[in-house]
């Protein structure tokens, strides 16, 4: 019996999936760990990062444990890459009610998976959504897109807005430092999701591995939709990369000035301080979201300034999913 | 005006402190700090060297600034050991160390030296979950005491109530006692924050047990803060009884005396000198743990556990009006620091991220950036460039 819910189709009747999230139940995947979480904690938008989706907006970040990947720099391993069964005694136990009745009480707008790979845990995922709707809370995600087809699309159908992690854009980068063989799932889960949801992109930079594909991840995404905002990460070397070299910040945004012609919405940053994290104008080029940088899970909205979405200096309307949302807007309506 | 100069390891930017607006400012001191940085990348929270970065840093601004008041905060141990179990030796020669260095530090830089550790370490014994309360718990990252409780129901006062039958926790107090208490010895005390946005209730646990509720970290800690309502210092300068007299002591020598105050996270009464003593860390049932608190008495001279308060529900705060995006959670510079007003020059340099620029008020300060343990790179701040020394008066 073969798990559906990632491109490793992992064989359950041997045990466990490659995550360690699901098992084989009378020929179904069921998840070991269900309604299980590492986390609820108020955080911004802005901090996971979505730039063009609800700015402004206070968000319930949540993950739970496990991933299908086992990516060289996994700033999150310690949760991540772990056997899920080892690390239950940091979890909380949140059935779907409870966990949208924690975002209410947080005053949060919307909820964002974000530690780990939301496919590890597709079921809880649903019954959340099923209570959030009813409570107008949209949810969003990270991924890093290495989902089937079925299961892309119970993605798309839980997830109003989705990044996907395009780390690399070639086989062998994904084979040494990622641990799979096979890149072109995750490129056709960028075009479905696309179809479907507001999708943000993106890439973390490692100097003289894969920075010379770079251009190649922003023609890629312009081919499928311009409007696409791609996040080019500098590498934070974390896990087994420790000892890598912060990538040189000049010299990569030099790569990335060539792209920002035919893809307008590139940002560089993962670095505190950042110059790289506003929002300009697709036509005039006038900064329309100013933001800071406050490096990895840290940045926040500074002032926006595109009322309706709508570049005050010359109408251009400016990709986003939603619109500019008050921090303290679900407590203003609660009248907290 | 305060500029912060960020340095993400071979680049860096300049800002205003309170706006986080980019700032261009050539001023030869910012010259020098901006070098200062350059030479000196943090190695990361859970790097062995972490504390000789702060030594070496440090001594590198001493060169060229030559400061008459120098704060330190020497963290490694303290992050190590929250996280981590280590062998018992190997737990012990870090906290060993850590003293090796700060003395080091002394015997290079030739500063008077006044070194407080915050207070030993204690085996975690086990985490009150409070996530499923129908109002809601708070607590924080780096505490393990004390935990807000807002809008508890009855149910949750029993479930708080049986876990003090059980031994796990101390003392609830309400949020009019819990003022009243710290009032009664301090009447002048102001309370900066938004008292609404504080917990209904204080649950305050027995030693060993910590929280785990909305803002607890994902890992879990295997060593918290013992209750230390009694940290050691050792100076030449003569004997405190209580933190709050700490101010008073560097202000009153500093005439006289080159003052190095150097923070030791996480080290207890075993790893100071015989010669050491011991002072008080907070008024009754009340003790500092490691952070803003502890590090705002030393230096304001008064307990503020209202700066930050336990279980404050900062995430409601209006967001649009928060200033001092580098700052953390800090939305001012505290007033009376203990070198604000301080007309010699001063520095502080620490491993206690987003942290020093606000404790100490003194002129240059230079910390590392990390979160989560995740090194983003360090931040100086040059909150007064314009004082003269000794030597430059001549």
């Amino acid at each position: 019996m073969k798990c559906n819910f990632c491109e490793h189709r992992c064989d359950l009747t041997k045990g466990k999936s490659f995550c360690g999230m699901y098992r084989d139940e009378g020929g179904s995947a069921v998840e070991v760990y269900p309604d299980r979480w590492c986390t609820y904690s108020a955080s911004r938008v802005e901090s996971v990062p979505f730039y063009h989706a609800w700015p402004g907006s206070r968000s319930m970040i949540i993950g739970t444990a496990g991933c299908n990947f086992r990516c060289k720099y996994c700033s999150n391993a310690f949760i991540a890459c772990r056997n899920p069964a080892d690390v239950q005694d940091v979890m909380v136990e949140f059935p779907a009610e409870k966990l949208v009745a924690m975002a209410k009480k947080l005053g949060c707008h919307n909820i964002i998976f974000n530690v780990n790979e939301p496919a590890v845990s597709l079921p809880s995922l649903m019954r959340v959504k099923e209570y959030a709707e009813k409570e107008d809370i949209p949810m969003g995600c990270l991924t890093n897109g290495y989902t089937t087809e079925e299961s892309t699309l119970m993605l798309a159908d839980i997830f109003s807005f989705v990044h996907v992690g395009l780390k690399g854009f070639t086989n062998k980068f994904y084979r040494e430092y990622v641990g799979i063989h096979n890149i072109d799932p995750i490129l056709r889960n960028i075009y479905t999701l696309s179809q479907h949801c507001h999708v943000e992109i993106a890439s973390p930079v490692i100097e003289n591995v894969n920075d010379h594909e770079l251009v190649d991840i922003a023609e890629f995404i312009c081919d499928i939709d311009p409007d696409i905002p791609w996040h080019v990460f500098r590498l934070l070397p974390e896990h087994d990369m420790k000892e890598f070299k912060y990538p040189n910040i000049e010299r990569i945004n030099q790569v990335l000035e060539a792209s920002r012609k035919f893809l307008p919405y590139i940002y560089f940053h993962n670095f505190v301080g950042s110059n790289w994290v506003n929002t300009l104008c697709p036509e005039c080029g006038a900064v329309v979201i100013k933001r800071f940088s406050l490096g990895c899970s840290g940045d926040r909205l500074d002032e926006f300034l595109a009322p309706g979405n709508i570049c005050s200096n010359c109408g251009t309307q400016i990709a986003m999913l939603g619109t500019k949302v008050a921090w303290n807007e679900k407590r203003k309506k609660e009248g907290v | 005006m305060s500029l912060a100069i960020i340095d993400a390891r071979q680049w860096q930017n300049r800002f205003d402190l309170e706006s986080g607006r980019k700032q261009d400012d050539d001023h030869p001191v910012v010259d020098m700090v901006s070098k200062v940085l350059s030479w000196n990348h943090y190695p990361g929270d859970m790097d062995d060297r972490a504390n000789q970065w702060v030594s070496r840093t440090a001594l590198d601004l001493i060169d060229r600034y030559e400061p008459n008041l120098v704060c330190l905060s020497f963290v490694q141990q303290f992050f190590a050991n929250r996280h981590f179990d280590y062998p018992p030796d190997v737990r012990d020669k870090m906290f060993f160390t850590v003293m090796e260095d700060a003395f080091k530090f002394i015997a290079i830089s030739g500063y008077t030296p006044v070194i407080i550790g915050t207070g030993g370490l204690v085996p975690l014994k086990g985490e009150m979950n409070l996530s499923g309360l129908d109002g809601l718990a708070v607590s924080s990252n780096w505490s393990a005491r004390y935990c807000g409780i807002h809008w508890p129901s009855l149910a949750d006062m029993d479930l708080l109530e049986s876990l003090k039958h059980l031994g796990q926790i101390e003392r609830i107090v309400s949020k009019a006692e819990w003022i009243q208490f710290v009032k009664a010895e301090q009447p002048d005390l102001k309370i900066h924050q938004d008292i609404a946005l504080m917990p209904d209730f204080l649950a305050v646990a027995q030693q060993g047990f910590a929280f785990k509720t909305v803002g607890t970290t994902l890992r879990k800690p295997v060593n918290i803060p013992e209750n230390n309502f009694k940290v050691p210092v050792y100076t030449p300068l003569g004997k405190i009884d209580d933190l709050r007299q700490v101010k008073h002591l560097v202000r009153s020598n500093l005439e006289h005396h080159k003052i190095a105050l150097i923070l030791v996270e996480g080290v207890g009464k075993h790893f100071f000198p015989d010669n050491s003593f011991m002072c008080s860390n907070g008024p009754g049932w009340f003790c500092n743990e490691p952070g803003d608190a502890f590090y705002l008495t030393l230096s304001t001279g008064k307990h503020d556990p209202f700066a930050y308060p336990a279980g404050y529900r900062s995430f409601d705060q209006d967001a649009e009006t928060i200033k001092f995006p580098f700052s953390g959670y800090m939305t001012s510079i505290p007033e009376n620091t203990l070198a604000l007003d301080y007309s010699g020059k001063s520095i502080a340099v620490g491993n206690r991220s987003m942290f020093m620029h606000m404790m100490f008020g003194v002129d240059i300060s230079i910390e590392c950036f990390a979160r989560n343990l995740f090194n983003q790179g360090c931040m100086a701040v040059v909150h007064n460039r314009d004082k003269k020394g000794k030597g430059d008066e001549r």
